[in-house]
């Protein structure tokens, strides 16, 4: 099993299947499909993301969509200064990471319930500035984003083109991540989590590769923020509520802690099914979609709490 | 053999002191450890035994004094930057990393000999194929040096007791220490697993690292140390060969208390 799921054969196949989905929404005519894969896609990142240090390094970290912001407004403005779009994806991405490494520096010396509190603090403080930083994000009100038609030699629909692009770059970043897994860095991150005082006295700085997993986490977050605000043309500050990094939190979770796979597949779950109910469900059935999702937690958390697709090492570590 | 005045000092430590408040755990201790010895530290329990591997090691930072590790103040040095100038240890409680295999465990205790970051593994560059092939190869052959070289993929929890231990001596061997710091390895070990590993720490001397070790065993100490030092109180009370230590009526009364002496 773990075999198969780390197999080159099984990264391919998968990325040919998100190819196909287009073309199946075509054929059923149901093209929201497109609308909710892109979002999928986008969460795919941020929960990539927060594997780095949720998942490997096991900081609990309750902020990660401030950085989610961060990128969307770094495009969102930078659009605005007419900076060309591939430019202005670059520059929410190295914001990001310039963001996270400061905060980082300074909250990395905090662990456990600690440093949950601080990143949720921060997450909300990082909201409230957005919220009433007028003169730079225009507030509540929100900033209308320049148009940008990736793609468009490949599809006329700005849906799917986004679609495509949002693949691409999970694509990317499930294989940097499982490169990065395998190596010398990997293998500190995660000796970090399973014993830090074993791990310094290893010869590992352990402060030092925190910061360092924190930091890679936030490009995935600045691209996945710069992304979500081309794609909307539009962001307001109540895009990055409390709510959308417990969010991420759950996928890292119910997907599997340090697993790739097991992330994905949770962002699958957890980010497309709710709209999916949403499209399809009558209208009585509405209502209760929050209560099915509490359910599908509860009911990992109780008989699956190694997550859906766990780790080898993780698997290993929870069922003993 | 080592303690003859020829050798080189090797860790050279002076008038150390680690307080807790008014609690002395360490106190003005002096001591020199040369190339090449096996030096064992006994002591009752709570002697500031621990205490003073925990400072050498840069667990704690000390309150005052000199350590001169192979000519250089490491005292209050980041740990890792300890390991780096080649000190390595193991610890009372078992430490390892319990989920990953055997093999990697000791990969990790290679982490300050090698320098892949970043780009390396996310470009596959040959560089990082080469390190990787070559920390890999190491740590193998340090599996094999320790008796365990038939448990490479096994999981560190799934371990039996005595090679966890051993486990962790390949770890701390990976990062190619020139003085191992080994806290009580034969602590939980029957007679037979203590003969086993007294075996491994002569053939880890036979590699040219020199050994410190905390040991309760009588037996394992009188059989393997060249000198030993005695602590009480956080106080060395005593120093000299195994047999002359015993004798001493101040590490009776140590052990015993007055009565007793």
């Amino acid at each position: 099993m773990t075999r198969l799921l780390r197999s080159r054969w099984t990264f391919w196949v998968l990325v040919a299947a998100a190819l196909c989905l287009p073309l199946v929404a075509n054929i059923v005519e149901f093209p929201y499909l497109v609308r909710v894969g892109g979002v999928v896609g986008l969460f795919m990142l941020l929960s990539l993301g927060l594997n780095f240090t949720l998942g490997y390094v096991g900081l609990f970290d309750l902020g990660f969509i401030a950085f989610y912001a961060i990128g969307a407004y770094t495009t969102a403005i930078a659009m605005k200064h007419h900076v060309p779009a591939p430019v202005a994806l670059l520059l929410a991405v190295l914001v990001t990471v310039a963001a996270r490494a400061a905060l980082g520096v300074t909250i990395l010396r905090l662990r456990g319930d600690y440093l949950a509190i601080v990143t949720m603090g921060f997450g909300e403080i990082a909201r409230l500035t957005i919220n009433n930083l007028d003169a730079l994000t225009n507030g509540p009100k929100g900033m209308q984003v320049r148009s940008w038609r990736p793609l468009a030699f490949l599809a006329k629909d700005p849906n799917v083109q986004f679609y495509l692009l949002i693949a691409a770059a999970v694509a990317l970043g499930a294989a940097a991540s499982r490169r990065l897994e395998d190596s010398r860095v990997g293998r500190a991150w995660v000796a970090i989590r399973e014993d830090e005082v074993a791990a310094r006295l290893s010869g590992i700085p352990v402060q030092r590769y925190m910061l360092l997993a924190f930091t890679v986490s936030a490009v995935f977050a600045g691209l996945a923020g710069g992304l979500f605000a081309m794609w909307e043309q539009f962001v307001t500050p109540e895009s990055f509520v409390f709510w959308e990094s417990t969010l991420i939190v759950s996928i890292v979770v119910l997907g599997g802690m340090g697993s790739i796979a097991g992330v994905l597949l949770g962002a699958l779950i957890l980010a497309g099914l709710p709209p999916l109910m949403q499209a399809t469900l009558s209208t009585e059935w509405i209502n209760y979609r929050y209560l099915l999702f509490g359910l599908i937690l509860v009911l990992v958390t109780l008989f699956r709490p190694q997550g859906l697709l766990p780790s080898s090492r993780r698997e290993a570590e929870l069922n003993s | 053999m080592s303690s003859s005045p020829k050798a080189r000092p090797l860790l050279e430590v002076k008038d150390l002191a680690q307080h807790f408040g008014g609690l002395k755990a360490v106190d003005q201790v002096n001591l020199t450890i040369h190339e090449g010895e096996i030096v064992s530290v006994i002591g009752p329990n709570g002697a500031g035994k621990t205490t003073f591997f925990n400072v050498l090691t840069g667990v704690y930072q000390g309150t005052r004094g000199e350590i001169l590790f192979d000519g250089e103040r490491v005292r209050g040095l980041p740990s890792h930057e300890i390991v780096a100038r080649g000190m390595a240890r193991t610890f009372q409680n078992i430490r390892l990393f319990q989920d990953m295999t055997a093999l990697e465990n000791v990969m990790v205790g290679r982490h300050t000999r090698t320098s892949q970051l970043l780009l390396g593994p996310l470009l596959r560059t040959s560089a990082f194929f080469e390190e990787e092939k070559a920390t890999e190869a190491r740590a193998k052959e340090l599996l094999e040096f320790v008796g365990l070289k038939s448990l490479v993929n096994e999981r560190a929890r799934n371990l039996a007791y005595g090679a966890q231990r051993k486990l962790e001596i390949a770890r701390a061997l990976a990062s190619e220490p020139k003085l191992l710091i080994l806290d009580e390895p034969t602590a939980g070990m029957n007679p037979t697993e203590s003969v086993d590993l007294v075996k491994l720490v002569r053939k880890v001397r036979e590699r040219g690292v020199t050994v410190l070790l905390i040991e309760h065993q009588m037996r394992v100490v009188m059989d393997i140390s060249d000198r030993v030092f005695v602590f009480d109180y956080g106080v060395k009370i005593a120093e000299g060969a195994p047999k002359d230590v015993v004798a001493n009526p101040r590490v009776v009364e140590a052990y015993l208390g007055k009565e007793g002496a």
